[in-house]
């Protein structure tokens, strides 16, 4: 099963050149098989970053990463990034998005009708099929990207921010149906968000970064039961946590 | 689609009523008694000579000869534009080894070939075919490279994690991202062929719509130079319209569309 180890890893932007940058400072981290991990940090402290590493679109300047014991290198449909801007193919319909991983892999058109079918449904897209993304509402879109990953059906889930622009009833919502998705299958996710509140909600582990250059400030294991309810974001563990990591991310 | 309706006649009967507009000044103007009808011919004589040329079938022959070389010079220049443009726009060492060559040649005005191109080639078909198709090429590479360099890197990024190869993400990612600019590519090389087809025609042709123009000065027939341009203007006006056509067929998925 698909466990992710981060070894000693720093990343430095225009390595040697005037302007480079230490984005990342020796992280550590191991995403154990099938559990659901945060990552909480401020704006600039590279979340996004780490995530693209993990995801093999570029390496990192030194140190490793690990996906099984091998090291990742380059991109692979295992790995399946939803990233923090909006990526849903505009030439392409709802349905042609979501089917777009199988086609690729040259699945019969019965495939894809039945993929497009079975996820427009899972993230409540349906009677959307064949709408162009431009008609759709930004959460709308989201919903498409995290469809579109998840008919893709990698190993590991890695989502950058993915409800960062979302109301909080939908927010919530959509925290909601990722965990009852997540539940059917066990991928281990990568979440990075802002929001202290769907860490905890959401996680099993929250990292805690600093900034500038990032760093791993702290670990929290979060031992609140599953499946997780609405009700439990009122309950003393839930705000002790929430209490503990705000007062971190302050400093 | 009610409103849409409404919308199209209204825009219709707007540009109509400017062009009836200039019809019926250029009507008030010649009606004068002071008016040099060799300067400007009344527009029964721009009738007249339309329908002398159209009977006796010289308007037609020159319509077939200028649009042959206007389909034959656009087709092969924009096919050879999105095929070398594609790959320029796509893998960084052919476009290191072709970009110095386009930015040295691009700002060379396409009617500035004529000569050469009559010394290598002579007067033929071919050589008047070429000059299009050298200007539809020049106009419209510059467009496809623009559009595949404007490819937004997180579709690249998205379909690259989601298994896609590097040919893939050309093919399924590149290439229809960029028809917004490849599309205005054909748009331009369009109006670049009838400038040139018109240019190579007045320099060297026996036929053709620049032919009937040249014939036209010559013999001091002014309704018959007015009549050449309204064709062209025609011509080039239903093309155009066509090519919107396909465009917003193909760019259904584009917020910009018209
Ligand atoms: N391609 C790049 N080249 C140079 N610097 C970059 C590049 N990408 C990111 N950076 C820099 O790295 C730092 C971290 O960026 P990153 O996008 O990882 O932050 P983040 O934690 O995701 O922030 P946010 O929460 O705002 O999304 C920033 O200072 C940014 O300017
Ligand atoms: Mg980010």
């Amino acid at each position: 099963m698909p466990e992710i180890r981060i070894e000693n890893l720093t990343h430095t932007f225009g390595k040697g050149q005037p302007n480079e940058l230490t984005v990342l400072d020796n992280i550590n981290l191991t995403f154990e098989s099938g559990s659901f991990n945060a990552i909480v940090g401020t704006s600039g402290c590279g979340k996004s970053t780490l995530l693209k590493m993990m995801a093999g679109l570029f390496a990192p300047s030194d140190g490793s990463m690990k996906l099984d014991d091998q090291i990742i290198q380059g991109t692979d449909r295992r790995r399946g990034m939803v990233f923090q801007q909006d990526a849903v193919f505009p030439w392409m319909t709802v349905s042609k998005n979501i089917s777009y991983g199988p086609r690729l892999r040259g699945a019969s058109a019965a495939e894809q009708r039945e993929i497009e079918a079975k996820w427009t449904q899972a993230v409540g897209l349906k009677g959307f099929e064949n709408r162009w993304p431009r008609e759709l509402s930004g959460g709308m879109r989201k919903r498409v990207d995290i469809g579109r990953v998840y008919a893709n059906d990698p190993d590991v889930l890695l989502m950058d921010e993915p409800f960062g622009a979302l109301d909080a009833q939908t927010k919530e919502r959509m925290q909601s149906d990722l965990l009852e998705t997540w539940g059917q299958s066990r991928k281990t996710v990568v979440f990075v968000t802002h929001d202290l509140e769907e860490a905890i909600f959401l996680a099993d582990k929250i990292v805690v970064m600093s900034a500038r250059p990032g760093r791993v400030h702290h670990i929290e294991e979060v031992s609140l039961p599953r499946p997780r309810t609405d009700a439990m974001r009122l309950t003393d563990e839930f705000i002790q946590i929430k209490r503990r990591l705000w007062e971190m991310l302050d400093h | 689609m009610n409103k849409n309706t409404a919308f199209n006649s209204k825009r219709v009967i707007l540009g109509c009523l400017s062009v009836a507009a200039v019809i019926a000044i250029y009507a008030l103007v010649t009606s004068r008694p002071d008016n040099n009808p060799a300067l400007l011919p009344p527009i029964t004589d721009i009738i007249t000579s339309f329908w002398t040329n159209l009977t006796s079938g010289s308007l037609l022959t020159a319509l077939g000869a200028s649009l042959f070389r206007i389909s034959a010079g656009f087709l092969i220049g924009t096919t050879l534009a999105l095929v070398l443009g594609c790959l320029i726009g796509w893998y960084r060492n052919i476009e290191y080894l072709f970009d110095p060559l386009i930015e040295a040649v691009r700002p060379i005005p396409p009617l500035a070939y004529i000569p050469l191109i009559i010394i290598w080639f002579g007067i033929g078909e071919f050589s008047r075919v070429l000059i299009i198709t050298i200007a539809c090429f020049m106009v419209c590479v510059v467009n496809v490279i623009a559009g595949m360099k404007n490819v937004p890197a997180v579709y690249e990024d998205a379909a690259s994690t989601m298994g896609a190869t590097r040919f893939q993400v050309f093919r399924t990612v590149a290439v229809p991202a960029a028809t917004p600019f490849i599309i205005t590519g054909y748009r331009v090389a369009l109006a670049a062929a009838w400038t040139t087809l018109v240019a190579s025609e007045l320099l060297a042709a026996q036929n053709g719509l620049g032919f009937l123009l040249q014939e036209g000065r010559r013999y001091f027939l002014t309704d018959q130079v007015m009549m050449i341009i309204m064709i062209i203007g025609a011509c080039a006006f239903i093309m155009d319209r066509i090519f919107r056509k396909i465009q917003a067929h193909l760019m259904q998925w584009s917020e910009t569309r018209e």
